[in-house]
């Protein structure tokens, strides 16, 4: 659901929440931009409109002091029964980043997310007062009086996005699970086996473009290119040029230099010029989605953050027509543990 | 203008009078109990109460997100929010409130506060003193200004604060305003040139109206509004009053040591309106400006004690020397406000009737 005008459609979003309960699906990520309403207040007024639904709070570090930051999300938790969790990203336009007063190079925004984290984490231990003295933050005795409130858990899940090698060692070091944009499985494997090994679950950020054929999809797929237009690639071009995101620079790569634009047989790089780096998409029948994210849970992915043209029908769509399939291969191969977890962005 | 009258908010698990310290060190401050203060917000609303302080503090859930919260479920009443400098960057403040104010209709103002414990503000990273923060809280405003005329990009080179080119999307929402009211609270010479500058109101502890005038000219001449903070504690008769006045403090909790705590807070504060109101040695300031509870609960404890008609009198004297908002509070809360709204109210609506005849002609 794009809200690039900024202003708030929130009769909209709220169905959308309904909608993605009804779906199935866990969490929807609620984005952090200057073209958007704030994040955390839109969870809270969503959490307040619906039962199930987790948010998944996008939050840079440098904009705000990780006590206020962990006071906020502890509010969301108290209203709406602890159904937050927070994606910790990094900011990738530096352009964008100065509107916010922030001029650190991406690596050490790196190093300040790591502090803002260890802090955030501290306070979410809840055992004493938080000190903390780094290059980029000091606190001390500090202490906040509202706990993360929740049934399952004490602190909010953690998630991290990033594709650089310092991205990997942050989410090992603090995060329960690292956002990727997909690459070939084999490709994919080796990169995030230290990673889950480690005890860190690793996420798949793509986008979704599943039909009744595999025919239909690639043709829904070119169709959507052809819509959006050469407008689009200009306006990505522009934005790719002033990223300083390795996964955004590396996805645009993967787009332009393969000889084609199928990674796998399913997997799509085509949009990605247009819509930018998470539409590298999924692309193909239900049956062959099913099997695609099946064959990525085999290399140890457990999670997916999706997104579709529009939202809500794609959701419809994998919920109704994919995730039964993938459902049914979980039981077949017997898989232990979680099933598949499932996210949406918002 | 009719007088505006505002209360301090319920806060999660308050029952009666508790102090300073007693409701830091409890954790149901710190929750919010939505069911209650919902209630409470529809008691202000029938009561004829302007907005609801949603204070900030380490103790309390975050003001933004409880006015979000409340505001969602009420119609009518508003929302004063308490900040501070220092907790986050201009940007994403401008961008939360827009985003507060786009989800109820823009029924809030703010209350920009500059801090008043260094202890607290070092929770929040913050390690600046009085006077420097003040400078801070200029610049944060300054942006905030900007953000709000919407009309182009803002950059901001300053002293704390650099900002290249930012923009939002986002824009205030509000039928009457194009940016929220500001109330700066606190009674140095920094904190009124602030409030000149920056705000629209300017918040001071209540005080003696012969003491309050002269210290308020000036803000007054600059155009700005100025308000008090202060307790209410009403009775049918001055006597219950009184005696209302008197078991409070006999009913604080002896074995917490509030009195203690709260020196302890004073001296560890750097502000000049905490320590100015608690170094007050007279106990009655006027007939019924009373000082009594200001040790043991803390500044804002001052508190205007008498009948129905003797608040409304009183009342009426600060509207002579241009006082025209006022945030109360009481003891419960609740009660103090209902009995408010029902018996001091139409009085003084009475009284302004008659107060305005006479300075038209």
């Amino acid at each position: 659901m794009a809200e690039q005008t900024g202003l708030l459609s929130f009769e909209a979003q709220t169905d959308f929440c309904r909608r993605a309960e009804d779906c199935g699906i866990e969490s929807v990520l609620m984005a952090f931009s200057f073209t958007r309403p704030d994040p955390v207040l839109l969870s809270l007024a969503l959490g307040m409109k619906t039962e199930k639904l987790k948010f998944m709070v996008a939050i840079r570090s440098g904009i705000v002091s990780p006590t206020l930051f962990v006071q906020q999300i502890n509010t969301i938790s108290a209203m709406t029964g602890g159904r937050v969790c927070i994606n910790m990203v990094t900011g990738h336009t530096p352009h964008e980043l100065g509107y916010y007063g922030d001029f650190l190079p991406h690596d050490e925004r790196y190093a300040r997310t790591d502090e803002f984290l260890s802090i955030c984490r501290a306070f979410w231990r809840r055992d004493g007062e938080v000190n903390f003295n780094g290059k980029y933050y000091r606190i001390e005795n500090g202490k906040v009086n509202l706990p993360f409130i929740s049934d399952e858990t004490t602190s909010p899940e953690i998630y991290l996005g990033g594709n650089s090698q310092i991205a990997d060692e942050l989410a090992v070091k603090h995060a329960d699970c690292l956002w990727r944009f997909p690459d070939a499985p084999e490709k994919l494997r080796p990169r995030i086996q230290p990673i889950v090994s480690q005890g860190t679950e690793v996420g798949l950020l793509v986008s979704l473009i599943a039909r009744t054929t595999r025919e239909q999809a690639v043709l829904d797929a070119h169709s959507l290119i052809e819509t959006v237009g050469a407008k689009s690639r200009e306006f990505q071009k522009e934005a790719l040029r002033r990223s300083d995101s390795i996964g955004i620079r590396t996805n645009f790569k993967l787009a332009e230099s393969n000889e084609s634009e199928w990674l796998t047989p399913n997997l799509w790089t085509g949009a990605i010029p247009y819509l930018g780096a998470p539409a590298i998409a999924l692309v193909g029948s239900y049956e062959e989605i099913a099997s695609a994210i099946i064959d990525y849970k085999q290399i140890g992915i457990s999670q997916f953050l999706f997104m579709g043209w529009p939202d809500i029908d794609e959701m419809i769509v994998f919920s109704r027509e994919v995730l039964p399939l993938i459902r049914e291969r979980e039981r077949e191969s017997g898989t232990q543990g979680h099933p598949d977890r499932l996210r949406k962005i918002s | 203008m009719p007088l505006r009258f505002h209360w301090r908010m319920l806060m999660g698990g308050e029952v009666s009078g508790p102090t300073r310290t007693a409701m830091n060190s409890r954790v149901e401050t710190g929750l919010p109990d939505l069911e209650a203060q919902i209630r409470f917000c529809r008691s202000a609303e029938e009561g004829g109460i302007d907005s609801l302080l949603t204070d900030f503090g380490f103790s309390k859930p975050d003001p933004i997100l409880l006015a979000a919260a409340l505001g969602m479920a009420t119609e009518k009443i508003k929302f004063i929010v308490a900040y501070r400098s220092g907790l986050l960057c201009p940007t994403i403040f401008v961008q939360q409130l827009n985003t507060l104010s786009a989800l109820i209709d823009g029924r809030f103002s703010l209350n920009i506060v500059a801090g008043h414990s260094p202890q607290e503000q070092r929770y929040y990273g913050d390690y600046l003193s009085h006077d420097e923060r003040y400078a801070r809280t200029e610049e944060l405003l300054s942006i905030c200004h900007s953000l709000w005329k919407h009309n182009g990009e803002v950059s901001f080179s300053g002293k704390y604060y650099k900002l290249e080119n930012a923009r939002l999307n986002t824009p205030f929402v509000s039928r009457e305003r194009s940016s929220p009211e500001i109330f700066i609270g606190g009674s140095s010479p920094d904190a009124q040139r602030l409030a000149i500058n920056h705000g629209t109101c300017w918040m001071r502890i209540g005080d003696a109206p012969e003491k309050v005038r002269p210290q308020i000219l000036p803000a007054l001449k600059a155009g700005i509004e100025v308000g008090l903070r202060m307790a209410i504690i009403a009775r049918p008769t001055r006597e219950e009053a009184i005696d209302a006045a008197h078991s409070l403090i006999e009913c604080l909790d002896v074995e917490a040591k509030d009195e203690e705590k709260e020196k302890e807070f004073v001296r560890n504060s750097d502000s000049v309106s905490v320590k100015a109101v608690y170094g007050l040695e007279t106990e009655w300031l006027t007939p019924y400006l009373w000082t009594g509870a200001v040790r043991h609960i803390g500044g804002t404890a001052i508190a205007l004690v008498g009948s129905p008609e003797e608040i409304a009198s009183a009342i009426m004297e600060y509207r002579e020397i241009g006082i025209t908002q006022f945030i109360f509070s009481g003891w419960p809360k609740l009660d103090e406000m209902v009995y408010f709204g029902k018996e001091i109210l139409p009085l003084i609506r009475r009284k302004e009737q008659v107060f305005s005849r006479a300075h038209s002609s």
